[in-house]
């Protein structure tokens, strides 16, 4: 049996890279963030019956199959021009309630929590989620686990597999759900809004009481003023799920809204030779480089952008969080990049209490849960809010409903300009005349991007079992001089 | 659905859309069709971390496939390893989720019933960033050897598959 060393160096596909460039006098000149992406996606769904996408498109992310799931569904709706039936909708939202759920806990408590709880500068070894439960004991781990496997079950029994859903079509879903089921869902709900609320303790406890940590939080390192894009529900109430794309300016004023169809209105991608991904923006404000303001078409999306360009939480539990966070922040909106994290914790709890309202809903076990379709196919949008912000799906088919192009904007992508704003900007508070860059301090320039919980690529599977990310500084010549990489 | 007699599990990790990043989900498929013993689960999925846990708790052992680039090997070849391979790789800088050995320790600190013997076969892989069904030619006949290793390592633990 031969040995061998797992060097993460070597996997140069999927690979996640933060280059720093300093100038003569050793400060941060620049700094970028490369996030490889996969290729040929759109020519491999070529010729295939739009009906199949919803279960393809699962595939495409190990981490968010749920959220591509439903907006591939919602595109074939819009594509076959059929209404699902109120059930199937009410089953589709309350399925992405446990999908949130799932995506949002993990990244809480495994990623972001470990750099407050121990402290952004401590022995990696220990910053993450063992030594979280170290700790702060062995029952949070044991809390964490148990709702999650509820997320996921909830997921399970609906989606009709445990990790790839097929339950989605054009016009509803595959199957109703029974009152056996509801129950128990009712159950793990009631569970979820208590665990909800444990997160948002938690957060106060250990990070809020922390002056130094409120500090972090609300300083410049990690601020940035820029728009933010979002849907709401007719309230202008956050909503994963259905409704308009809303878009504030850095003073919080309304400068769009509109139907997820008119996305490339309002939409427009910047290319740079050096990256993979590419560089939305707000068309109508115009790409003015990677700057922030008003007058930069610069925008972000994810929790706290959700929650910037709403004007609350629709459920009872979440709103008053809602209230409180930009109360303690200073009003809205809030442009400190580390509260994502808190956004966060919030929309779990929103998400918990409306899984319960869903569970509680006298329509969700109904069977009525398809529209036969019976126009002829043609082109549709699908929107939803993924964990990781606005994602769209974008089909065209022949009159049979044989995919003829598809186009996809998925969150982190939209995150792209910023995340790479973010980086620099911490990188220049935090690395200053060439002082050598501790692991610590290169921590916290990752954590000006790990705010976005950004998705790299999609073979996270693939052995070490998770996605490595160097840091690369190069002096004025150009010549690297320090590589740290994540094992 | 799971049978409590069932304690043995093989789990084909990858993406099966993503060229040789399927190879893990690929074996595990034609696995699937081998193998008809009702004490052998055979599973394929895309997941990651904490996932890990709520697959694995439950089985007596475990058997994973899933690519692998080395940087040193040609692709096609079949490494197996154990646990201890991951055990420089525990940091939480992911983007995403933890590791695979974190997520175990952590279910064994929490007492989960985790299997006792877990083995791994990975594949050597060339492409892994074009969308595709198959794999390239050196890791497509790759796919029977290592289904063939892998009945070979139940039968010797198991002699009546």
């Amino acid at each position: 049996m031969k040995k061998i060393t797992i060097d993460p160096i070597t996997r140069l596909e999927g690979h996640g890279k933060i280059e720093i460039f300093l100038n003569d006098e050793g400060d941060v000149e620049n700094a970028y963030l490369q996030i490889p992406e996969l290729r040929g996606f759109e020519k491999f769904c070529e010729g295939r019956p739009v009906e199949e996408m919803p279960r393809i498109v699962t595939r495409i992310c190990g981490v968010c199959p749920g959220a591509h799931h439903i907006a591939s569904t919602k595109a074939t709706d819009a594509v076959y021009h059929v209404d699902p039936p109120p059930a199937a909708r009410k089953l589709r939202e309350l399925f992405y309630c446990a999908h949130m759920i799932h995506s949002h806990v993990a990244h809480f408590y495994a990623l972001a929590a470990p750099d407050f709880v121990l402290g952004p500068m401590s022995d990696p070894a220990e910053r993450n989620i063992l030594g979280l439960v170290a700790k702060v004991g062995l029952e949070i781990g044991s809390k964490v686990i148990k709702h999650r496997a509820y997320a996921q079950d909830i997921q399970a029994v609906i989606g009709g597999k445990a990790t790839h859903p097929v339950c989605g079509l054009p016009g509803g879903m595959s199957k109703p759900i029974t009152e056996e089921e509801r129950k128990d869902f009712e159950e793990k709900a009631e569970s979820l809004v208590e665990f909800g609320k444990f997160g948002l303790k938690l957060f106060d406890d250990l990070v809020l009481a922390n002056k130094e940590y409120l500090e972090l939080i609300t300083g410049d390192i990690y601020t940035m003023n820029s728009h933010y894009m979002g849907m709401v529900d007719a309230n202008n109430k956050v909503n994963f799920y259905e409704g308009d794309i809303r878009v504030v300016d850095p003073a919080g004023k309304e400068v769009a809204k509109f139907k997820p169809d008119d996305y490339l209105d309002h939409i427009a991608e910047h290319t740079e030779p050096w990256s993979y991904l590419k560089f939305p923006f707000l068309k109508k404000v115009g790409w003015k480089g990677m700057v922030d303001g008003k007058d930069s078409g610069v925008f972000r999306v994810n929790s706290l952008a959700r929650l910037n360009v709403a004007e609350g939480m629709a459920t009872p539990l979440a709103q008053a969080e809602y209230e409180r966070m930009f109360e303690t922040l200073g009003g809205k909106p809030v442009h400190a990049t580390l509260a994502f994290h808190w956004a966060r914790l919030i929309e779990i709890l929103y998400a918990a209490e409306r899984l319960l309202e869903l569970c509680q809903d006298d329509e969700i076990t109904s069977p009525e849960v398809r529209t036969i379709p019976t126009a002829t196919p043609d082109e549709g949008v699908g929107v939803i809010e993924a964990p990781r912000g606005v994602l769209i799906h974008h089909y065209q088919t022949d009159d049979k409903g044989i995919i003829e192009k598809v186009n996809l904007i998925v969150a982190t992508v939209m995150n792209n300009p910023a995340m790479n704003m973010s980086v620099r900007r911490a990188a220049q508070s935090l690395i200053k005349k060439g002082e050598v860059a501790s692991e610590g301090l290169l921590n916290m320039v990752e954590m000006a991007f790990r705010a976005y919980d950004p998705c790299m690529a999609c073979a996270t599977h693939a052995l070490p079992g998770q996605m490595p990310l160097e840091v690369v500084i190069y002096n004025c010549k150009r010549e690297v001089i320090e590589r740290f990489s994540r094992l | 659905m799971r049978n409590d007699n069932i304690k043995t599990l093989i789990l084909g990790l990858g993406n099966p859309i993503l060229r040789d990043d399927g190879v893990g989900c690929h074996v595990a498929m034609a696995l699937k069709e081998r193998l008809q013993e009702p004490e052998v689960d055979v599973l394929e999925a895309s997941i990651a971390g904490l996932d890990f846990l709520d697959m694995l708790t439950g089985y007596d052992k475990v058997i994973i496939i899933d690519a692998i680039q080395t940087g040193e090997g040609t692709p096609g070849q079949i490494y197996r390893l154990n646990l201890e391979a991951f055990n420089a790789t525990r940091h939480a800088a992911s983007p995403h989720d933890v590791n695979f050995a974190t997520a175990l320790e952590l279910g064994n600190k929490l007492g989960l019933a985790l299997p006792s013997h877990i083995d791994i076969f990975a594949v050597e892989v060339a492409d892994t960033s074009c969308f595709g069904e198959e794999c390239t030619p050196e890791v497509t006949e790759a796919i029977p050897l290592c289904v063939e290793m892998i009945v070979q390592e139940l039968r010797s633990t198991t002699p009546k598959i």
